[in-house]
Order: structure tokens, then sequence, then C-alpha cells
């Protein structure tokens, strides 16, 4: 279960994970307020990919990618418009 | 599991994180979701079925409330929206820190 450091990297193979069967894969956030931390995990039940962070600026990030995600699953036909990487 | 609409939803979503401010954790979960309502056949290609492609499934929960929703593509704006806004405000805990 790898805990990724780079946002990039964890983004790049995620969007992989995703792309390889997107029916099987999940997308899961857990965010703790008392602790102050978020959490963003991929994984498609064989390999998970996680990526925490408890710093403000990440948040956005986080929460772009996951917009981006959820575009990526409820586009009709596959657009590789909706894959903007930032 | 609670099966809601978009907006209700979202202000249970806002619910729940108002409640697990001072302990706990809140679970959001993202799927793509085909449509289909009843399981997979076991045996023989009754897949009488057309699988959706513009749905996803939306779920929450704080480890004991559980809520969830169908957010279809013309929906999608308003749940994040919502999220963005409810991550910000629960954030100015920590400010940008530098590492």
């Amino acid at each position: 279960m790898p805990h990724y450091q780079a946002w990039e990297e964890f983004t790049r193979a995620a969007e992989k994970l995703y792309l390889a069967d997107p029916m099987k894969v999940r997308v899961v956030l857990k965010y703790r307020h008392c602790d102050g931390n978020l959490c963003i995990k991929v994984t498609d039940d064989v390999a998970c990919l996680l990526y925490r962070t408890d710093q403000a600026q990440d948040v956005k990030k986080i929460e772009k990618f996951h917009s981006q995600l959820m575009r990526l699953m409820v586009a009709k036909e596959s657009r590789s418009a909706a894959m903007e990487t930032d | 599991m609670v099966l809601l609409e978009s907006e209700q939803f979202l202000t249970e979503l806002t619910r729940l994180f108002q409640k697990c401010r001072t302990s706990g954790s809140v679970f959001i979960t993202l799927k793509k979701y085909d449509g289909r309502t009843k399981p997979v056949p076991r045996k023989g290609h009754a897949e009488s079925f057309e699988p959706a492609d513009n749905k996803c499934l939306l779920r929450a929960t704080d480890g004991k409330k559980k809520i969830s929703t169908v957010a279809y593509s013309n929906l999608l704006r308003a749940n994040m929206d919502g999220l963005k806004k409810k991550d910000k405000k629960s954030k100015n805990k920590k400010s940008k820190a530098t590492q």
C-alpha cells in the first residue's frame, strides 16, 4: 500500500489506475478535522495508492483532482479534455 | 445507507463535517456507476441491461451514519462547489504552514 510523498507521482499513478479499469476503481477521501489532516486513496482492490497531507495548500489540489476524477467518470465519451492535468 | 437527492446529500454532508469537528473522521467515497440495480447474474448471459456511462456514486460516512447519492454529469458542478466551500472553512485551522 504505497504512501506517496510526491503529489505529481500520486496523480499520475492514480489516473493510470483509473483508466486501466474505470468500473473497478474507487476513490476514498478521509478528513479528520480534530487531527487536521486529509488523506486520499485510489484503489481497484488490487493496488492501493495513498496520499496524506496536513497542509491547507494541498486541500485545493486534492479537491481539484477529486473533481477531475469525477468528471472522468461522468464523461459520456472518453474525452481527453477532461483529463487536463495541472 | 440512506440514498438521497443531490441537494439533500450536500446538506447532510455539511452536517457530517460539522459533527466531526471535535473528533472523528469523515469518509467520502467516489465510484463510477453504470446504473445497474440488479446483481450480476452468475450463470448465463442474462445481461439484458444497458450500461449508462454518465453517472457516479458518492457516499459519505462518519463511521456511524451513512449517506449516498447518484451524481449525474449535470449535477457535478453543484456537488463540487458544496465540497469546496466546506473544505476551505474546515481547514482554517491549518494556515499555509511552511514545511
